[in-house]
């Protein structure tokens, strides 16, 4: 048995997943978790740093570092690669003027080594925003779609399979740095989730979608 | 100092060795050569919701640097009430800041013991802090299995209920806080 699936199978028996929750200052990622924490998303601040937060669901104990997304800081997320299970990149759905950033910012984690294993989840977040973008036209400005086409079909797939995860979709990729984010996106399990943490729709489903994402790679070794 | 003895040589797995609260601290204040402070301590009960405990530093509050010897900023003494043993799941958020110094590899362990016995032990990696950032942490841990006779003896001897935290930066000691807690009935009624 090889090193990989005995680390595998340790993570397995903790039932343990390390989420990484990144995306532009004033996404809303700290309201997301909060809000699926059930704790008061009135007074939150901006994160200067990290919040490490513990989320169960469906059995397993997730452990959800969310880092501050200034510009100042995002130097430093690569320092929060290492082990990541699933990445949520959240999105601010109304804020037009930065989506080439978030783009940007997204496609650098895409191309990172660390991160090549690990399940994707955008959340197109504060949906109740009249006017925001719905999740089609975020998930064609991240480039995640070509963007006159649909959601491919690998991605769709990915999306429904819960149990019988294809190996080398997480494992076996390995696109060039300089690949733009489409073709790195085609090799990746990943989901976009329209939602608002404000209302709280969408959020459950998507933290269901990588959950089971990532226990079905995790669970694939036995 | 030379109270604390060779500091610099304690490793995680010693303390994670351990098997009682130590008899005092292990490394002196000059140890946290990164400015690590506390800002706030939260507890949770999680079926609840309830805050059971909330202490947090006022925003404008700038404390003196600690002296040698008083070892009062590391020390806290709960008593959180005989209730506190019943509660199921426990949410425990600790909100910390550090100095303008990137913080490699920060570790803590804490052990809580009720005599010798080893209640609960964490081991968390913060790994990477951010300089000048100010981080949170909540942990979610089932309260220990009581028997009747433990926890009876728990609420008998208030304060024999013991923590150690101990900080590791790149598996060296900077800092060592205890606690100590009790669990008086709630209308004193249990005093003697
Ligand atoms: N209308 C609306 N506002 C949101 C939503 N999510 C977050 N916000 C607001 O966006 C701001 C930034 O949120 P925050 O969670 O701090 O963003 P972060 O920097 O990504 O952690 C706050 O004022 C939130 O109340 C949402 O779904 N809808
Ligand atoms: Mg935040």
């Amino acid at each position: 048995m090889g090193l990989l699936s005995i680390i595998k199978q340790v993570k397995m028996q903790e039932k343990e997943m390390r989420i990484l929750i990144l995306g532009l200052d004033n996404a809303g990622k700290t309201t997301v978790v909060k809000k699926i924490k059930g704790e008061a998303i009135d007074t939150i601040e901006p994160t200067l740093g990290f919040n490490i937060e513990t989320l169960t669901h469906d059995g397993f104990t997730l452990n959800v570092w969310d880092v501050g997304g200034q510009k100042t800081i995002r130097s430093y997320w690569r320092n929060y690669f290492e082990a990541t299970d699933g990445l949520i990149w959240v999105v601010d759905s109304a804020d037009a003027l930065r989506l080439d950033t978030t783009r940007a910012e997204l496609a650098a984690l895409l191309a990172e080594e660390r991160l090549f294993g690990a399940s994707l989840l955008v959340l197109a977040n504060k949906q109740d925003i009249a006017g925001a973008a719905d999740a089609d036209a975020i998930a064609a400005a991240l480039g995640l779609v070509h963007s006159t086409a649909q959601p491919d079909a690998d991605a769709l797939a990915a999306a429904d399979a819960e149990s019988d995860a294809e190996p080398a979709a997480a494992s076996s990729s390995s696109p060039a740095p300089s690949t733009g984010p489409t073709q790195v996106a085609a090799k990746r399990h990943w989901h976009i989730q329209p939602c608002s943490a404000h209302t709280g729709d969408g959020l459950l489903e998507g933290i269901d979608w990588i959950v089971k994402d990532i226990a079905s790679r995790i669970y694939m070794f036995d | 100092m030379g109270d604390y003895g060779d500091w610099r040589a304690i490793t995680p797995d010693e303390v994670l060795g351990y098997n009682e609260a130590t008899q005092g601290y292990l490394c002196p204040h000059s140890a946290n050569v990164y400015g690590i402070e506390f800002i706030e301590f939260k507890i949770r009960d999680l079926d609840s919701g309830a805050v059971l405990f909330n202490m947090r530093k006022p925003d404008d509050l700038v404390l003196p640097p600690p002296v040698e010897g008083d070892n009062s900023g590391r020390f806290v003494s709960y008593d959180f009430g005989a209730a506190f043993l019943r509660y199921k799941t426990i949410g425990t958020a600790l909100t910390f800041s550090v100095g303008p110094e990137p913080v490699p590899n920060f570790r803590m362990i804490e052990r809580h013991y009720f005599g010798d016995k080893l209640l609960k032990s964490f081991d968390f990696n913060f790994g990477f802090c951010i300089p000048n950032s100010t981080n949170s942490w909540e942990v979610i841990y089932e309260m220990p299995q009581l028997t009747p006779d433990e926890e009876a003896a728990m609420i008998a001897a208030p304060y024999h209920t013991k923590s150690d935290s101990f900080y590791f930066v790149n598996g060296e000691l900077i800092m060592h806080n205890k606690a100590e807690y009790g669990f008086s009935a709630p209308d004193g009624a249990s005093e003697d």
